[in-house]
């Protein structure tokens, strides 16, 4: 990046912190604080401060506009001390990552910067849907990255001195890695006699039980022979063996609510794992995990500017998820204000603040969002107005 | 001192801890005064060491008084071996000893409970101990009866304390968690307050006793006790060295090796069943005489490189259970094996236990 261009972007990410007041996290004096300068050819994070370094922090994102900002999710006796063992680590939030990069099925070169976030936010709310109604989570914080993904912020009572192993058994259930699918169906005693039951209380047994409810739902109201096409399209179940599970479980409701799978004979094992890895495939989320079992990681701070795309990094309500489009309501407003004079030296279409811009190559104006996020990403650079 | 009966049967709880305090006795006074607290200490770590529990041999032997001041004590001892392993297996033993307490105490009926003679821990006391008591609920079964997941456990303090290492269906992915809470049966929520007592034990261990007159005074009283520990140890953990070769006694693990030998056993195995019958003395040509199938072009050079270490088994030793089981070489393990943690020490224990039999008759 050009001295020009790191000047103007600096500038300007000062212009917007002179009116941004990011809120700042829960105990900001025993996080640990770090940043990266725009100085030139600077990609080295200061970190080890604490807030007390930083002054108020307000007056410090005005007077330095950093590219990026970052806290910990730890809290320590001694954020600003020089290594991490002086610190003396007191506990962590636990931190979720979603990263486009990272998700399954989504080829980062193929798909549009749009439709990557769009993955990335469906894959936010099977996370949420997990934290919250299979952990019981209620202390969640929603955050945009300001770039490719999602950031969660879980602070209940009990998490934060959670150590890694503990976080890596969290991760291992959002993935469901390891997951035992034979053991979702347990054999049971009920007077006398030993009966199949998939698990229904909690757990993967239990989103495994929603979706075998919801298949012979939709099942039952098929004519019999395409219900029988439905069954026999699973590995496994040939026409005797769909016969029994129709037999079974379209005929017989309550067995399927209590998950009896007694009388679906060896087609409804075949079934329940068929319907597991289903359940898998569509549920999970594809956190990235050394991010949330690292309890000293830093993560941006809600409120600042994203270096490498000039977008807020912005905290979401969870009524605002729904409706939240990224290349609309994180884009700074500041910056939608005017049009900048820029180089562009790698063209292509930008979709942002709801339009769509196809820049070619060479000098010219275009609106100043679609300037910066160009800059920042090293696809142009600022030239005289 | 006539401390709380309870207090000696569960010395770790804080009001043990407390009522010592208050009793203000000095360890240094107890060891320099042959005090038999001090006896019941040693006894209490060499059968944790030695045996995975602190339970004496001849309860009869010691007051409740001897047993609560022991604690203490043992945990000076502990500190003064100071190795790593002597910390770990001290907690463990304490943990496994309370367990079989609580459990003999949760499982008594209520006549029992108000017995004077033996006092009886109860859940709710225990849960309270640990900070567990707003995090595990207990649940009935529609039907009132008690269910066979007894228990709900808040997740964050399942996670604090269940280890995934001891098994599949302890990992939490493979649990019914649901609303916040993990259902667990009844000795499911035991096994975790063993664990809690496990980490209530090792925490603070070992800690420095030297660097004060009183602490060097004691160090040096006890200086005997703690080297004759420190030997028992090492004793312990180096491996049995047996030198008559009886297959039938093998490990079943080794047994199945040998059986599957055919030449193409991945390199693992076959260089786990090879520094077994190397440590036994046997060399290439001896094992390939017997076992044929384990002649797969590399024994010779296994067997020479096992063998180079002068026998002792300290360079290339022969892999433990633990290894075994992470390679899937661990197969069919029998009774004997769930008191051993080395394919050796389940040979060496065989072949002292046939040794042993015929000798008796
Ligand atoms: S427990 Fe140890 S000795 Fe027993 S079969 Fe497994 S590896 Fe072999």
């Amino acid at each position: 990046m050009d001295r020009r261009t790191r000047n103007y972007l600096s500038g300007r990410f000062g212009d917007y912190y002179r009116s941004a007041d990011p809120a700042l996290p829960p105990a900001p004096e025993r996080r640990e604080w770090g940043h990266i300068p725009w100085t030139s050819g600077s990609t080295t994070m200061v970190r080890h401060q604490s807030i007390y370094d930083l002054g108020d922090v307000a007056d410090f994102l005005q007077r330095e506009a950093p590219r990026h900002v970052y806290f910990s999710a730890a809290r320590y006796d001694d954020p600003g001390a020089g290594s991490m063992d002086d610190k003396g680590w007191q506990g962590a939030d636990l931190v979720f990552d979603l990263d486009a990069d990272h998700l399954p099925g989504v080829d980062p070169e193929a798909v549009t910067y749009a439709e990557m976030l769009a993955a990335c936010k469906d894959a936010l709310c099977r996370l949420l849907d997990l934290l919250e109604t299979d952990f019981g989570f209620e202390d969640v914080t929603v955050v945009f990255s300001g770039g490719r993904g999602y950031h969660v912020h879980v602070r209940d009572d009990g998490v934060a001195d959670l150590d890694s192993a503990a976080r890596r058994e969290v991760v291992d259930y959002v993935r469901a890695v390891d997951l035992d699918v034979e053991g979702l169906v347990r054999t049971r005693a009920v007077g006398g006699a030993t009966r199949r039951e998939l698990r229904t209380g909690g757990g993967w047994g239990r989103r495994t039980h929603h979706r075998l409810r919801s298949f012979v739902t939709d099942v039952r109201d098929l004519p019999a022979d395409e219900a029988t096409e439905r069954l026999t399209a699973f590995d496994g179940i040939g026409e005797g063996r769909a016969e029994t599970l129709l037999d079974a479980f379209v005929d017989n409701e309550r067995a399927v609510e209590r998950g009896n799978v007694e009388a679906g004979g060896p087609g409804a094992r075949r079934l329940v794992e068929a319907l597991a890895a289903e359940t898998v495939a569509a549920e999970t989320a594809p956190i990235d995990e050394p991010v949330t079992t690292d309890t000293r990681r830093l993560i941006r701070l809600p409120g600042t500017l994203h270096g490498g795309s000039g977008l807020v990094v912005r905290r979401l309500d969870r009524d605002e998820i729904d409706d939240f489009d990224p290349l609309v309501d994180a884009v700074p407003e500041r910056f939608t204000r005017r049009s900048v004079r820029v180089a562009v030296t790698d063209p292509g279409t930008v979709e942002l603040d709801g339009d769509t811009f196809t820049v070619d190559a060479g000098e010219q104006t275009v609106p100043e969002c679609v300037a910066v996020f160009l800059m920042t990403r090293g696809r142009a650079r600022k030239v005289k107005e | 001192m006539r401390p709380d009966p309870l207090y000696a049967r569960y010395p770790f709880l804080d009001a043990a801890r407390a009522a010592v305090q208050a009793a203000d006795i000095s360890p240094p006074r107890l060891v320099t005064e042959g005090d038999p607290a001090v006896d019941r200490a040693r006894e209490r770590v060499e059968r944790a060491l030695m045996s995975g529990t602190v339970a004496p041999e001849t309860p009869e032997r010691w007051s409740d008084r001897d047993e609560l001041l022991s604690y203490p004590i043992a945990r000076i001892l502990v500190s003064l071996v100071d190795v790593p392993a002597a910390v770990e297996k001290y907690a463990d033993a304490e943990a496994e000893t309370a367990f079989e307490r609580l459990r003999t105490d949760f499982a008594a009926d209520d006549a029992e409970l108000r017995s004077v003679s033996t006092p009886r821990a109860d859940l709710s006391t225990f849960l309270d101990e640990f900070d567990l008591d707003g995090a595990v609920r207990r649940v009935a079964d529609e039907r009132g009866g008690s269910a066979p997941d007894a228990f709900r456990v808040d997740v964050t303090a399942y996670l604090r304390l269940a280890d995934p290492d001891w098994g599949a269906d302890w990992r939490l992915v493979n649990r019914d968690l649901a609303d916040g809470a993990v259902p667990v049966a009844t000795d499911e929520l035991h096994r975790l307050l063993r664990e809690a007592v496990r980490r209530r034990v090792a925490s603070g261990l070992p800690f420095e006793v030297r660097g004060s007159t009183g602490g060097d005074a004691l160090a040096a009283a006890l200086d005997d006790d703690v080297t004759a520990l420190r030997d028992r140890l090492a004793e312990r953990e180096r491996l049995p060295s047996v030198e008559t070769v009886t297959p039938e006694r093998f490990p079943p693990c080794i047994q199945a090796l040998l059986d599957r030998a055919d030449g193409d056993l991945p390199a693992h195995s076959a260089f786990a069943v090879t520094a077994f019958l190397v440590s036994l003395g046997l060399d290439a040509d001896a094992i390939a005489e017997r076992w044929p199938g384990l002649d797969d072009g590399n024994l010779s050079y296994r067997a020479t490189v096992l063998a180079d270490d002068g026998g002792g088994g300290s360079q290339y030793p022969a892999p433990s259970c633990a290894t075994m089981q992470t390679f899937g070489d661990c197969v069919n393990p029998d009774e004997r094996c769930e008191t051993i943690d080395h394919p050796r020490r389940y040979y060496a224990a065989a072949v002292a236990a046939a040794e042993r039999s015929t000798s008796d008759d």
